[in-house]
C-alpha cells in the first residue's frame, strides 16, 4: 500500500490492500487489545482518543452547569438555586469548560492524532512524555473537580484578589487542580514544537508544513511561555488565601490590580491557545471541501505566528476599568487592534480559497460557514470592546459574555465538531450519516444564534454579568437566550447519538473519503501503529494542491 | 504487539535510538531543543516573582533598601560563589563526558552536588536567622529595627523567591544525583552519549542564572 | 536517512573545545561577583540598579553561552530564549508603567507613588502597631488593631 499515491475513485481502498492492511499492519485501534496496551500506550493516537474521551466527558459537565447558569436565569429572582450556588455554578462552568476543555481539546486530541500523520512522522517527539501529560491533565482535572464539590469556588473563574484571598470557600484544590492542568498545557506545547522542528519527512520544509500544523505551532509557543506565569499565580494566590501575606492586599502594600496583570498575562494568550488550533483546523477543512489550494498559504502561516506574538502584548484590554492608568490602557487598546489585524487575513484567505473553488457542502464545511460567520462577528464585536471608551459601558456585563462565547464556541467548537466530523473516518475508519451531520450543524448554529445574541443586547441595556438577580425588564432576552440553550444542546445531543452509532455500526470509509490533498490522508484511514509502512512517505507537492476544475491551470501554490 | 517507544538493547557508548526517531542525530537535538524549551518555561516561572519585585521595589524604595541591608551580604555572596563554582562543576562534567571520562563525570556531579548542599545549609542558615529576628512576611513580620511601609512585602517575595530557587535546587539536585548514579555504574558515556548529562548540567545551569539575578536584586539595592 | 530539518546542522556545531574556557568563564563570574558586591555597597545613586543589572545580564550572558553552550546551539534554540527575555521585559514594562502613570490615589499607601499613608507604619510610631503581625496569624489582614488614627482624606 504505497501511502504517497493517491487514492482511487471515493476514496476506496482496492480489496487487497485493505486486506494485507488488515492482516500484517493493522490499525492503531486493533492492535494491542488489552487495557494495558491502551493505558501504557505510547502510540500518540490512542493518547488523542483517550483525551477525547474525557474531553468530551469534561465538556458534559460544563454544559450541564451552563444549562443550569440558563435555567436560573430565566426569572428575575431565585429560579432553582440561591445565590451562593449561583456562583459557584458560574465559576464552574467557567473552570471546566476552560482549563479542562477548551485549552486541550484541540490541540490534544486533533493535535496529538494528526500532526505526526501530517508531517510523515511515526509519533510526537516525546511519546512518553505525552502518555504523561494525559494523567497530569486528570489529575488536576479530579483535584479541581473534588475542590469544586467539596465547598466549590465562587470567585469566577477569574479567581480575582483580594476576594479569592478572603472567601472562606475551597480555593486551594482548585487552583492547585488547574495548577497541574498547567503542566500538562506546558507538555504538551513542547512536545508539538519539537516534533515539527525535527520530526519533519524529508521533503517537508517548513513552507510544505500543513496549516494545521502551523497553527498548532504557534499555539505550543504561547502555551509554553504563558501557562508558567499562571502557574506561578495560582500557586501565590492559594498560599495566599492560606496564610495572608498580603502580596496583592492594600493593608500590606500590595495591589489587586497587579495581580491582575500577572493573571491576563497569561490568560488573554490563553485564548489564542483556544482558538489558533480552530483556525488551523479550519484552513483545512475549507481547502478540502472547496477543492482549492489555501488562498495566500504564507499569509495564514505568518499571521498564526503574529497572533501567538502579539497576543502577548494586550493583556491590559481586560483591566480597562480595573484602575489601570490610561496611558497603559492607551497602549494595550493599540496593540488589540493590531492583534485583529491578523484574525482578518485569515478570514480573507478562507474566503478566497472558497471563491470559485469547486464545493462540496459537506458538514464539516456547514461548521466552516457557522464559523466564519461567528468569528467575524465575536472578532468585530472584540475589536469593538478593545476600545476603551465603549469598554467602560460594556465590562463586566453580557456583552463581553456574548462576545467571548461567539469566539469560544461559535468559532473554536465549531471547529471541534467540524475536525470531530472531518477526522472521524482517519480516526475510525467509518463515515456517519451525512443527513444527521446537516441537521446537528444547523441546529448547532441556530441554537447558537439564539442563545448569544440577545445576550449582546443584554449586555448592551447595561445587564451585569455574573449576577444572580436582575431587574425585570431583562427577562425576555434571558428566556430566549435559555430557549437558544436548549436547542443548542439539542443539537450537541444529537450529535453523540449519531457518532457513538457510527462508531459501531457505520459505514467503512476508505482512506480518503473526502478526496482530500491533506498530507494525513495519504495513510490509512485508521493508520497502524506506527503511521506508515515501510520508509517515510515522500511529499513532493504542498498540502492540498488541487488544480483548480474549471480551468485547468495551475491555481497559486503559495 | 504494543509500540515501544525504544529499540533493543542498548550498545555501550551510545545511546538507545528511539524508533520514532529518523537518526540519533535527530534525538538529540529533539533532546536539546526540548530542554531550551523546559528552561524557558522556568524562566517564565520566575518572572512573575520578578515583576512582583521590580513593581514594588519602584513603589516602596527605602523600604527595600532597608530591608535588603538586613540581610547577611557575607552568607548571599558566599551562596552565590558557591553556585557559580557548582556551575563549573557541573560544565566540566560535560566535557569530561563527550570524553568518555566517566568516572571523572562522577566526580564533578559529586562536587556540584556537595555544593548545592553547601548552598541550602547556608540558606537554611539564613532563614532561621530571619525567623529571629521577625524579618517575615506579611502579617507575621516584627522586626523593630526597620518599620518602614512595604517592608513586609520585601520579606514576602524575598521568602517566595528564594523558596521557589531552593525548591529547585533541591529538583536540580536530585536530577544529577541520578546522573551521578548512572555515571558509576553504566560508565559509558562518551562522544556519541552524553546528552543525558548535557541536559542535566544546562537545568543546573539554569538554577545558577536565576541566582545571578536574584542575588544582586535582593541583596544589593 | 537525510532530514528536512537542523539537526544535521546542528551536529555540525558541537565541536568539542578544551575545558581551559569554562575555567575562565567561572574567574570572570567570580571577579564580576566581587565587581558587583562593591558597587553594590557603594550605594551609588541613581544607578546602582542598572549597574547592578548589567553586571548581572553580563554574567548570565557568560553563563548562558558558555557554560550551557548556547554559543554552539545556533538557531531555534537561541530564539527560544531571546523570546522568553522580550516576554519577560514586557511583563516587567507595562505594570511598572501603570504604576507609574495611574491615578495617584490608586496606589498603594504608603508607596512612593501615593500621598495617602499607610496606616501600618504611620511616622514617629516605632512598632507599636501592626508589625507586630504574630499575634494576628492567618487572619490578620485587616486594618491593625492599635493606632486609629483617622486617616487625613486626601482632598481631590
Amino acid at each position: 500500500m504505497n501511502p504517497s499515491s493517491s487514492t482511487t475513485a471515493e476514496g476506496v481502498l482496492p480489496a487487497h490492500d485493505a486486506h494485507d492492511a488488515h492482516h500484517d499492519h493493522p490499525s492503531y485501534l486493533v492492535d494491542g487489545t488489552t487495557i494495558k496496551s491502551w493505558l501504557l500506550t505510547v502510540d500518540h493516537k490512542r493518547i488523542a482518543l483517550m483525551y477525547l474521551v474525557w474531553i468530551l466527558l469534561f465538556f458534559l459537565v460544563g454544559g450541564i452547569f451552563a444549562m443550569a447558569i440558563r435555567i436560573e436565569m430565566l426569572t428575575p429572582g431565585p429560579t432553582i438555586m440561591d445565590a451562593m450556588t449561583y456562583n459557584r455554578t458560574f465559576t464552574l462552568h467557567g473552570m471546566i469548560m476552560i482549563f479542562l476543555f477548551m485549552i486541550p481539546a484541540i490541540p490534544a486530541v486533533f493535535g496529538n492524532f494528526v500532526l505526526p500523520l501530517m508531517l510523515g512522522a511515526k509519533d510526537v517527539a516525546f511519546p512518553r512524555l505525552n502518555l504523561a501529560s494525559l494523567y497530569i491533565y486528570l489529575a488536576g482535572a479530579f483535584l479541581a473537580l473534588w475542590g469544586m464539590l467539596n465547598g466549590g469556588l465562587d470567585t469566577g473563574w477569574t479567581f480575582y484578589t483580594p476576594y479569592s484571598t478572603h472567601t472562606t470557600t475551597t480555593v486551594a484544590p482548585v487552583l492547585f487542580g488547574a495548577f497541574i492542568i498547567g503542566f500538562s498545557s506546558i507538555a504538551t506545547g513542547l512536545n508539538f514544537i519539537v516534533t515539527i522542528h525535527t520530526m519533519r519527512a524529508p521533503g517537508i520544509t517548513w513552507f510544505k508544513i500543513p496549516l494545521f500544523g502551523w497553527a498548532l505551532y504557534a499555539t505550543s509557543c504561547i502555551q509554553v511561555l504563558a501557562t508558567p506565569v499562571i502557574g506561578l499565580l495560582l500557586v501565590i494566590v492559594s498560599g495566599e488565601q492560606l496564610f495572608h501575606f498580603g502580596l496583592f492586599d492594600p493593608a500590606r502594600g500590595g495591589d489587586p490590580v497587579l495581580f491582575q496583570h500577572l493573571f491576563w498575562f497569561y490568560s488573554h494568550p490563553a485564548v489564542y491557545i483556544m482558538v489558533l488550533p480552530a483556525f488551523g483546523v479550519m484552513s483545512e477543512i475549507v481547502a478540502t471541501y472547496s477543492r482549492k489550494n489555501i488562498f495566500g498559504y504564507r499569509a495564514v502561516a505568518y499571521s498564526s505566528l503574529g497572533i501567538a506574538f502579539v497576543g502577548f502584548f494586550v493583556w491590559g484590554h481586560h483591566m480597562f476599568v480595573s484602575g489601570q492608568s490610561t496611558f497603559d490602557a492607551g497602549i494595550f487598546g493599540v496593540l488589540t487592534m493590531l492583534v485583529g489585524i491578523f484574525t482578518a487575513i485569515k478570514v480573507f484567505n478562507w474566503v478566497g480559497t472558497v471563491y470559485k473553488g469547486a464545493v462540496e457542502f459537506r458538514t464539516p464545511f456547514a461548521y466552516f460557514c457557522g464559523f466564519l460567520f461567528f468569528t467575524v462577528f465575536g472578532g468585530m464585536t472584540g475589536i469593538a470592546v478593545a476600545t476603551t471608551s465603549l469598554d467602560v459601558h460594556w465590562h463586566d456585563t453580557y456583552f463581553v459574555v456574548a462576545h467571548f462565547h461567539f469566539i469560544m464556541v461559535g468559532a473554536t467548537i465549531m471547529a471541534f465538531l467540524a475536525a470531530l466530523h472531518y477526522w472521524f473516518p482517519k480516526m475510525f475508519g467509518k463515515t456517519y450519516h451525512e443527513g444527521w451531520g446537516l441537521v446537528s450543524a444547523a441546529l448547532i448554529i441556530l441554537g447558537f444564534n439564539a442563545t448569544f445574541i440577545p445576550q449582546f443586547l443584554l449586555g448592551n441595556y447595561g445587564m451585569p454579568r455574573r449576577y444572580f438577580e436582575y431587574p425585570e425588564r431583562f427577562q425576555a432576552l434571558n428566556v430566549a437566550s435559555t430557549a437558544g440553550s436548549s436547542l443548542l444542546a439539542f443539537g450537541f445531543i444529537i450529535i453523540a447519538i449519531y457518532l457513538t452509532y457510527s462508531l459501531a455500526y457505520g459505514r467503512a470509509s476508505g482512506q480518503n473519503p473526502w478526496r482530500s490533498k491533506g498530507y494525513e490522508w495519504l495513510m490509512a484511514s485508521p493508520p497502524p501503529t506506527h503511521n506508515f509502512v515501510g520508509p517515510q512517505p515522500t511529499y513532493p507537492e504542498e498540502p492540498h494542491f488541487y488544480v483548480d476544475p474549471k480551468k485547468a491551470e495551475v491555481p497559486d501554490v503559495v | 504487539m504494543s509500540s515501544s517507544a525504544h529499540t533493543a538493547v542498548a550498545t555501550p557508548g551510545v545511546p538507545r535510538l528511539a524508533q520514532h526517531f529518523a537518526s540519533l542525530e535527530v534525538q538529540n537535538h529533539a533532546a536539546r531543543l526540548g530542554m531550551w524549551l523546559f528552561l524557558s518555561t522556568e524562566i517564565l516561572l520566575f518572572a512573575g516573582l520578578f515583576v512582583c519585585y521590580g513593581c514594588y521595589r519602584y513603589l516602596f524604595p527605602e523600604a527595600f533598601a532597608a530591608a535588603s541591608r538586613h540581610l547577611d551580604l557575607t552568607m548571599g555572596t558566599v551562596n552565590t560563589v558557591v553556585l557559580i563554582t557548582s556551575s563549573l562543576t557541573a560544565a566540566l562534567a560535560v566535557h569530561y563526558a563527550k570524553e568518555g571520562k566517566s568516572n571523572l563525570v562522577a566526580l564533578m556531579f559529586g562536587l556540584t552536588i556537595a555544593m548545592a548542599c553547601a548552598f541550602l545549609v547556608i540558606k537554611g542558615f539564613e532563614y532561621s536567622h530571619k525567623f529571629e529576628e521577625g524579618a517575615l512576611p506579611g502579617p507575621y513580620y516584627r522586626m523593630q529595627a526597620v518599620q518602614l511601609p512595604g517592608v513586609p512585602l520585601y520579606f514576602t517575595i524575598y521568602f517566595l523567591a528564594t523558596g521557589l530557587h531552593a525548591f529547585h535546587v533541591i529538583i536540580g539536585m536530585s536530577v544529577l544525583v541520578w546522573l551521578m548514579i548512572k555515571a558509576i555504574r553504566e560508565r559509558n558515556f562518551g562522544p556519541n552519549n552524553y546528552t543525558a548529562v548535557e541536559l542535566g548540567s544546562m537545568y543546573w545551569h539554569l538554577v545558577d542564572l536565576v541566582w545571578i539575578f536574584l542575588f544582586p536584586l535582593l541583596y544589593l539595592i | 536517512m537525510s532530514v528536512a530539518n537542523e539537526s544535521h546542522q546542528e551536529a555540525q556545531n558541537m565541536e568539542h573545545h578544551g575545558s581551559g574556557r569554562y575555567w575562565l568563564v567561572w574567574a570572570a563570574l567570580l571577579v564580576l561577583t566581587l565587581v558587583t558586591v562593591i558597587t553594590g555597597r557603594m550605594h551609588i545613586p541613581n544607578f546602582a540598579l542598572a549597574v547592578a543589572l548589567l553586571i548581572a545580564t553580563v554574567k548570565g550572558t557568560l553563563v548562558l553561552l558558555f557554560f550551557m553552550h548556547l554559543i554552539d546551539h545556533k538557531g531555534a534554540n537561541r530564539l527560544v530564549m531571546a523570546v522568553s527575555v522580550l516576554f519577560v521585559l514586557m511583563m516587567l514594562a507595562m505594570p511598572m508603567a501603570d504604576f507609574a502613570t495611574r491615578f495617584r490615589p490608586a496606589n498603594p499607601a504608603g508607596s512612593h507613588l501615593s500621598d495617602l499613608p499607610d496606616l501600618n507604619f504611620l511616622e514617629g510610631k516605632t512598632g507599636a502597631h501592626g508589625s507586630t503581625g504574630g499575634a494576628h496569624g492567618a487572619g490578620g489582614h485587616e486594618a491593625p488593631s492599635g493606632g486609629h488614627e483617622a486617616p487625613s482624606p486626601s482632598g481631590h
